[in-house]
């Protein structure tokens, strides 16, 4: 007899009474395959429960309590109506302004183009050049100034395990992550280096995170796992 | 509700507006709720029509999702938000249809029966259940889970 997905997740959710629960709990013990699903949908469960569990942890935020602590008016109170989208584009703008320097400098960004291959000592075609590389190589996140030039913005790994860094250059984007030669570059805002546009083009600011969001495996590096990091150049 | 909220909109500040905006209608319907039934489930059924109203509405704004590269630009500071928010839990929820994550939201999550779940949502016990099946799976497709 034939179980299908719903009743395997039913039987698994506790959803199940009576001889529908024997008939399903008789063919997973039949069927190894159908145990191994089972036990699949308990792990995901699992680390759903886990994943969101410390959202309880977490202080509740002031506006929410005060909204009922305080005397409920009869009238819902105009002013302090959330617009969802306003609110939202507020905190974008907030996030985005420092971080980026979005506006101006981004524009400009894309069309200053800094030609890798001129600097002296290259690891060649296709790596970050010797200034970017060496901002990879020292700077952090939690210590380089917030209005610096060059900044990195974010340190991930990628799927192979390697260190990958997000960065603004003075106008100039990419994402690069460190294999042996140097830091290989993954994505710029330039497009094409050495003739060859091997890697994917970011022409802004916005796909490169975007790009490093595809990348990325596993959570962004924080601040003591980025000096870790550092410690061991970057490698494994 | 919190955390029904920040799994519905994937970003922890969007979770909070949402229950902002629930508890406000709450309030101002309470005369609505029938007593004996649970508050909780009242709570998450206006909390889930709000989400979608709001979803609806960004599309026609023609936004695009903006959560995830917000989520990286707070991870840009060190802040200890990058972890939840980069999760590949979290992307893999995010890229579920809206009917397929709350149905894994509510049964997974939040622990809902069947029967509770579909009358939040307001379907059918069974396609809460196929909706469930196809969320769970395109999930551990995406987190590479899949048996």
């Amino acid at each position: 007899m034939t179980i299908t997905p719903e009743e395997l997740a039913a039987f698994a959710d506790g959803e199940l009474t009576g001889a529908d629960k024997e008939r399903v709990a008789a063919a997973i013990a039949r069927d190894e395959s159908l145990a191994r699903q089972l036990e699949a949908h308990c792990a995901l469960k699992a680390r759903l429960a886990g994943h969101f569990a410390p959202v309880l942890e977490q202080p509740i935020p002031d506006r929410l309590t005060q909204m009922l602590t305080n005397d409920v008016k009869d009238e819902p109170g105009a002013a302090n109506v959330v617009d969802f989208a306003v609110a939202r584009e507020e905190r974008a703008a907030k996030r985005l302004l420092p971080a980026w320097g979005w506006g101006g400098a981004v524009a400009a960004s894309i069309a200053a183009v800094v030609v890798l291959s001129t600097y002296s000592g290259e690891p060649g075609p296709g790596y970050a050049g010797t200034q970017i590389a060496q901002m990879l190589d020292a700077q952090t996140i939690a210590e380089q100034p917030t209005d610096a030039d060059k900044r990195v913005l974010l340190s991930f790994r990628n799927r192979d395990g390697e260190f990958c860094r997000a960065y603004n250059a003075a106008g100039e984007g990419g994402i690069a992550c460190r294999d042996a030669k140097g830091w290989r570059l993954e994505a710029t805002g330039q497009g094409e280096v050495g003739g060859k546009a091997q890697y994917r083009m970011a022409g802004s600011d916005r796909e490169i995170l975007e790009i490093a969001q595809e990348m990325a495996v596993g959570e962004a590096l924080d601040a003591d796992a980025e000096v870790a990091a550092r410690k061991a150049g970057w490698r494994d | 509700m919190r955390r029904f909220a920040i799994g519905l909109a994937g970003h922890p500040a969007d979770g909070d507006d949402l229950c902002q905006m629930t508890i406000e209608r709450a309030l101002s319907r309470r005369e609505q709720w029938q007593e004996g039934t649970r508050l909780d489930s009242w709570a998450y059924r206006i909390m889930r029509n709000i989400w979608i109203d709001e979803s609806r509405a960004r599309q026609r704004r023609g936004q695009t999702f903006i959560d995830e590269e917000a989520g990286l630009l707070v991870g840009a500071d060190g802040a200890q938000e990058a972890r939840i928010e980069l999760g590949d839990i979290d992307r893999a929820m995010a890229r579920l249809p809206e009917e397929q994550r709350e149905a894994v939201l509510l049964v997974m999550v939040e622990g809902y029966s069947y029967k509770e779940a579909a009358e939040i949502v307001g379907c059918p016990v069974g396609t809460l259940n196929s909706r469930l099946v196809r969320g769970r799976d395109a999930l551990m497709a995406l987190l590479g889970e899949g048996s």
